[in-house]
């Protein structure tokens, strides 16, 4: 059997290749690129570092992945991050002793946004993309209620430290930021539920079918609205890291949505559900960062950038779609 | 009957849909001023006929001739200008719009380039009363009834004065009164010259309107009569007249029935009612009944997908009414469902996935999901034992055959083991010899003390497999027949036309 197999199955290994090779291949040549104008990229310490500031965008792309994965989109997840960020810095108001509270606190609006989000698309019926939507529109809301339209106060150090404290003379890799050790743990609790979980093939059976997936007993609903909780925690966790090194500004979630599915479809994500590869969409969102670094250093206005955006986000889903039609 | 060109005929249409004969060499004529009726089972061609004269389909063989010209349509809209109005089963009116939009839809009457609603008012009120409605030509569609949409999309047909009418099954969802109105029109339409094509289950029917019968089979024509030469029996034989096939597995034997398993009593829902049933452990119990009778809804209110809202319900020793799949699956019961692309597979999973779906919706959500009774090993073993041909089973399962895909599905629900086995069309769309493997499968599983409920518009299979039977008729259940039953039987308690009742 396995010598027919060798002729019209791809092995394993190639269909994992086939999930990631895109993503991987447009981040290495990247990633090279830039390399070469700085060439302070080539060594590991200033791959860490770059690391530590793709490490909110591939953190949101992993938490977006498993709402892609289940047949959704979660739109709510930049203005999430914009709200840990102010949200943060006016409950913590500067003082120290006030930030584990305040992370807290920001994991149980992100449980609560989470629910609401999953049980508005499973009891209410309203499509993920709108509902989401309507989710962007009240948190950016509550966001500029609660600080007043304008950022006030300042997140303490050991809050901003999460995202920007870097370890020194750290045997092998020299330094290691502490956000990379973060986003490992995290990338790998992602790849474990995905890809090591029933949870995780419950997750691919609704996103592929969710009629066949409730006539086979899968708690469809449950599945839906677990999904969108680790959206929306891994959005808080993306916050946390953001407010060490970016600051605190309304605008600083703006757009992450999109690029958290530009990322999980670059790496091989089937943009209606079913197929996810949490390795791919690490690389998806590695390419994806390494890009905006690259339009940054050759100094791209921000408005172009944002063009550049949307154009790779619907070349990432048409090359999808080819792909899925010649499989 | 005048013996002039006929203005509709049809010389040796013959169909073939990926490898499926779905008509050979059918010919048939019509005359103005004749209703024609059609008749034949499910699936004998009859609709696929009529889609081939209205511009659906194109024929692979054989030509259609309009007063004697051969045309060729390439789209419905094709034989509509040519005079040919079809009112299908399923209607195809624009809920969301008036009367009076629908019936002009696409003949919208204008003047200077503009809608003139006047006379689309007008014109539609004068159709609305030559069929005996008074519905109003500014009500919504969807506002209206089934029966007044029905009448509707025939005043659809008479505003493009077509010379051509074909109804298919056009009384199925009216009552009594309703039906013999549009049967006074039909007849109306005959007087005034139409040639009519005139499909219907409905024996009395016939009798009053049809000039000439004519029974297909197989996608085949079995004979085209005068009405008057043929009785409701000769019909039903016609239809039905065939040999059984010799791949059926043997009957269950009756002495070895265990205790009743799953029972309902006094149950019903939007579509079923005063459901009385009882399965009993080891046994194959058989559902038969027309598109619409209620039979797939059965299963579906069973299983609490569409669930019963009265009446009771027990299962394995345990009472209450069952409200969703999930809760299904945890008492006991399992369900193939009859659109297996649509409910059945996870396309993209593989066959392992998907063998395993129903044990891993009720497994720990943290555990590998490889674990325990989910092993590759399990997964392979079941896959083994329903006989997947794959090239492998990490093989995606949209690359299957149908055949294929349903015995994985089928797999799924052997690897939980329930009491209790809902199967709806089972072998829909498979070839022979998958249809067989699946029959052994099932006789196999009731052997091992499971009951199967195996609902079915394919009459061989009712009749071959079963060891009794239930027929559905309107929402409920007819009538009930021991194994030896012919088609003729079922088909009569099936027509509602209550010869066979005594057999029960």
């Amino acid at each position: 059997m396995s010598a027919v197999a060798s002729h019209t199955v791809p092995s394993a290994a190639l269909r994992f290749a086939r999930g990631i090779n895109v993503g991987l291949a447009v981040f290495l040549a990247l990633y090279g690129t830039i390399a070469v104008l700085q060439p302070g990229y080539f060594e590991v310490e200033g791959f860490l570092n770059f690391l530590r500031r793709a490490a909110p965008l591939i953190i949101l792309a992993c938490g977006q992945l498993f709402v892609i994965a289940g047949g959704g989109f979660d739109l709510s997840m930049g203005s999430l991050v914009t709200l840990t960020v102010l949200g943060g810095s006016m409950l913590a108001g500067g003082n120290p002793e006030n930030t584990w509270w305040t992370i807290g606190v920001l994991y149980l609006i992100g449980l609560g946004v989470g629910l609401v989000n999953g049980l508005v698309v499973t009891l209410l019926k309203v499509p993920s993309i709108i509902a989401t939507l309507g989710m962007l529109l009240s948190l950016n809301g509550a966001a500029l209620m609660w600080s007043g339209g304008a950022p006030r106060g300042y997140l303490p150090e050991n809050f901003r430290a999460l995202g920007r404290l870097v370890y020194r003379d750290v045997p092998v890799t020299g330094i290691m930021p502490l956000s990379v050790l973060i986003l490992i743990g995290f990338v790998g609790i992602a790849a474990w539920l995905l890809h090591a979980t029933v949870f995780g093939r419950q997750v691919l059976a609704v996103g592929d079918n969710p009629r066949a997936a409730e006539l086979a007993g899968v708690p469809v609903g449950a599945t839906r609205v677990l999904v969108f909780v680790i959206s929306a925690l891994s959005a808080v966790t993306a916050g946390i890291l953001l407010g060490g090194f970016a600051g605190v500004s309304t605008a600083v979630g703006q757009g992450l949505e999109l690029q958290a599915i530009a990322a999980c479809v670059i790496g091989g994500a089937q943009l209606l559900g079913g197929r996810a590869s949490v390795t791919g969409a690490v690389a998806g969102a590695l390419s994806l960062f390494a890009l905006f670094t690259l339009l940054n250093l050759m100094g791209l206005p921000q408005p172009l950038r944002e063009t550049v955006q949307g154009l790779i986000l619907i070349a990432a889903v048409a090359s999808s779609a080819w792909r899925m039609r010649r499989a | 009957m005048n013996t002039a060109t006929p203005v509709l005929s049809m010389r040796g249409i013959g169909k073939s849909f990926t490898g499926v004969r779905a008509l050979d060499d059918v010919s048939l004529d019509c005359q103005a001023g004749e209703v024609h009726a059609i008749c034949g089972e499910n699936g004998a061609g009859k609709s696929t006929l009529m889609k081939v004269l209205g511009g659906v389909y194109r024929p692979d063989e054989g030509e259609i001739l309009l007063g004697g010209r051969p045309v060729a349509f390439r789209h419905p809209a094709e034989a509509r200008r040519a005079g040919i109005s079809i009112i299908h089963q399923e209607l195809s009116l624009l809920p969301e719009r008036s009367v009076a939009d629908n019936i002009f839809l696409g003949l919208e009457p204008t003047r200077g380039g503009l809608l003139d609603r006047a006379a689309m008012q007008g014109g539609a009120r004068k159709l609305l009363e030559r069929v005996g409605t008074r519905v109003h030509p500014d009500a919504l569609v969807k506002s209206l009834s089934i029966a007044e949409q029905q009448l509707v999309e025939i005043a659809k047909a008479l505003a493009l004065d077509a010379q051509i009418i074909v109804m298919d099954e056009p009384t199925a969802a009216l009552d009594e009164r309703d039906a013999g109105r549009l049967l006074e029109l039909v007849a109306t339409l005959r007087r005034e010259g139409a040639a009519i094509l005139y499909i219907s289950h409905r024996m009395a029917e016939l009798k009053a309107i049809a000039d000439r019968i004519t029974v297909l089979k197989d996608g085949k024509l079995v004979a085209t009569r005068p009405a008057a030469a043929l009785t409701p029996a000769m019909i039903v034989r016609l239809m039905v007249g065939r040999d059984l096939a010799d791949f059926f597995p043997p009957p269950g034997d009756p002495t070895k029935l265990g205790p009743a398993v799953l029972s309902a009593q006094g149950a019903g829902n939007a579509v079923l009612a005063e459901i009385a049933l009882e399965l009993r452990a080891g046994e194959i119990v058989g559902v038969a009944g027309l598109e619409g009778s209620g039979k797939g809804a059965l299963g579906r209110a069973l299983f609490g997908d569409e669930p019963f809202t009265r009446g009771r319900m027990t299962i394995d020793g345990r009472d209450g009414l069952i409200a969703s799949p999930r809760t299904a699956i945890a008492a006991g019961i399992g369900f193939l469902s009859d659109d297996r692309k649509k409910e059945g597979i996870a396309p993209q999973q593989s066959l392992r996935d998907n063998v395993l779906m129903t044990l891993r919706a009720f497994a720990q959500r943290l555990l590998p999901p490889g674990s325990g009774a989910m092993a590759r090993a399990a997964a392979d073993r079941q896959l083994t034992e329903v006989d997947v041909r794959a090239a492998g089973f990490a093989q995606e399962i949209r690359e299957l055959s149908g055949g294929n895909q349903q015995k994985v599905v089928i797999g799924r629900w052997l690897a939980r083991d329930p009491k209790v086995l809902i199967f709806l069309e089972p072998t829909r769309g498979i070839d022979v010899a998958a249809k067989a493997a699946i029959y052994q499968l099932m006789r196999h599983v009731a052997e091992r003390g499971r009951a199967i409920l195996m609902i079915s518009s394919d009459l061989p299979e009712i009749i071959g497999v079963s060891d009794r039977i239930l027929v559905m008729h309107e929402g409920r259940i007819a009538g009930e027949l021991k194994r030896g039953a012919s088609e003729e039987d079922v088909m009569h308690l099936a027509l509602g036309t209550g010869q066979a009742e005594a057999a029960a």
